[in-house]
């Protein structure tokens, strides 16, 4: 028996069974291997970002050096942009109080007024083809909780589709790209009355940053260029999200037109998300402290 | 191994681990090239196999896709046609890749340096067909919608051969980190792996 239990082909095979065991449990709620990864997560998650902040102090470094001469000749322009810049903002600020007061008086509808949107700065990306999960440093210490069957919109600095989020852990979430395979958001034409579109991540075309984009009928017209946006159908992503633009056409099957499609979110060089957050599903947080000392907040409050 | 070399090990495997993983999805972009990533923590585990046998390429490998589940989970279509992040999957890849890098020709081949990179090779096509036959297995069986639409040149070429090509490139300074900052010293590992050769030469243990 001793022989058996240290011959190394009954080791692989013991831990080889049991961590299929595991995977197979994780996919259910409250799986054990999912909290011996959650609990490692919080011990490695330091290491990482320290190892983020080196590489970035370094790499800074290094640009300063290289870019001295071109840094200063840049920094005259941008300082006569800034000036530029404060006197259209104070336009700007004066155009907004008018807006307010014809949003008031006309009862516009601010599309995204339902949603508390909270900002997070992007832990890891993929690791390979296949572990393709990206982290942010914001979970259900900050406020996002997702319950069963739930999931919350992340978008840019530009409020462009980046994915959404799947999973929240303590102090952080992992968000599913646009470009997984596993993806996919109703969308539309970005016109009056635009055609809708089904957009999905592919496993061929994620390799070039594209997506996949499907649309029914014979009276659907794309064509290069073609800007998609979320559609609100689904319930899942609010209405009118910029998805990105049509970048080919396949017309060879009548029924259903197919197009691949740049999305406008540059995904592998994004460094801070928002994710959106209704306020009905933000009120059902239950016992989940308020926002503390953290870089997630909510930036932006709506309207109700 | 007396004690200190033993803390000297698990400090600068720990380094590493934490080192090379961290690189690995803070800075994708920099390892990538035509939308595969070179994968330094495949590498490593690889190497330690090679190098430094069964029970150090298992436990490194299962301790490194320990780190791999928690930074950059693996994602799958589940039956229910919702996407789930899954826990262990980078555990058993890497857990597998160093008892396969542990028993590639290290025997025959003394562990020697040059046929690392035949390791790193092997190891690297070994995981990526193992994946893409995973893959196309769980979408054909269960009909999961989309399916799995890579064709041949898709798999071979630019999956397949572009990952092993990445991966022997990201060899050449991990060969060269072993060498000068390994865990063990090269001596030292050169001696042990001779011994442990010559004393299991009965064994029936897959080591070519």
């Amino acid at each position: 028996m001793k022989k058996l239990l240290t011959a190394k082909w009954f080791i692989v095979l013991a831990v080889s069974l049991l961590l299929i065991a595991g995977i197979v449990l994780s996919f259910l709620p409250g799986s054990p291997l999912k909290a011996v990864v959650g609990l490692s997560s919080n011990a490695v998650s330091p290491a990482q970002k320290g190892v983020k902040a080196t590489g970035n102090a370094f790499s800074d470094f290094w640009a300063a050096i290289a870019d001295g001469i071109a840094i200063r000749e840049e920094n005259k322009t941008l300082k006569e942009e800034i000036a530029d810049l404060k006197y259209r903002l104070n336009q700007y600020e004066e155009a907004a109080i008018r807006y307010e007061e014809l949003k008031n008086a006309f009862h516009i509808r601010d599309t995204f007024s339902n949603y508390d949107i909270y900002g997070a700065s992007i832990l890891s990306r993929e690791a390979d083809e296949w572990f393709s999960v990206i982290r942010i440093n914001a979970g259900k210490n900050e406020g996002i909780v997702l319950e069963q069957g739930q999931s919350y919109p992340v978008v840019d600095t530009e409020m462009n589709l980046v994915g959404r989020v799947i999973e929240t852990q303590g102090s952080n979430s992992m968000v599913l790209p646009l470009l997984h395979e596993g993806f996919s958001a109703s969308g539309k034409v970005n016109e009056v009355n635009g055609a809708s579109v089904i957009v999905s991540g592919d496993a061929v075309l994620k390799k070039t940053g594209l997506c996949r984009v499907k649309a029914f009928g014979k009276a659907v017209k794309l064509e290069p260029g073609t800007v998609i946006v979320t559609s609100g159908e689904g319930g899942l992503f609010p209405d009118g999200i910029p998805i990105g633009t049509i970048v080919s056409v396949d017309y060879s099957n009548p029924t259903e037109v197919t197009a691949t499609l740049r999305p406008f979110s540059s995904i592998g060089e994004l460094e801070d998300v928002f994710v959106m957050i209704p306020f009905n599903a933000d009120d059902k947080k239950e016992g989940v402290p308020e926002t503390s000392e953290t870089s997630a907040a909510p930036v932006q409050g709506g309207q109700g | 191994m007396d004690r200190r070399k033993l803390i000297r090990k698990i400090v600068v495997y720990a380094v590493y681990i934490l080192l090379l993983s961290s690189l690995q999805v803070s800075y994708p972009n920099r390892l990538g090239f035509g939308g595969q990533t070179a994968d330094l923590a495949f590498v490593f585990v690889v190497l330690t196999g090679y190098f430094n046998g069964f029970t150090d390429g298992a436990v490194v490998g299962l301790i490194m896709g320990l780190v791999r589940d928690c930074l950059a989970p693996i994602a799958i279509v589940g039956l229910d046609g919702n996407v789930h992040i899954t826990a262990g999957i980078g555990m058993l890849v890497l857990f597998l890749t160093g008892v396969l890098s542990s028993a590639f020709f290290t025997k025959r081949m003394h562990k020697n340096i040059p046929f690392a990179f035949v390791s790193i090779a092997f190891c690297t096509l070994v995981y990526k067909l193992g994946g893409h036959f995973l893959a196309y297995s769980w979408t054909v069986i269960f009909r999961l919608a989309g399916g799995y639409d890579l064709g041949f040149y898709e798999i071979v070429v630019r999956s397949c051969l572009l990952q092993t090509l990445l991966n022997l490139i990201a060899g050449i300074p991990l060969i060269l980190l072993w060498r000068f900052a390994g865990p063990v010293s090269m001596s030292e590992q050169k001696r042990t792996a001779d011994d442990v050769i010559k004393s299991n030469e009965d064994t029936s243990w897959l080591q070519i």
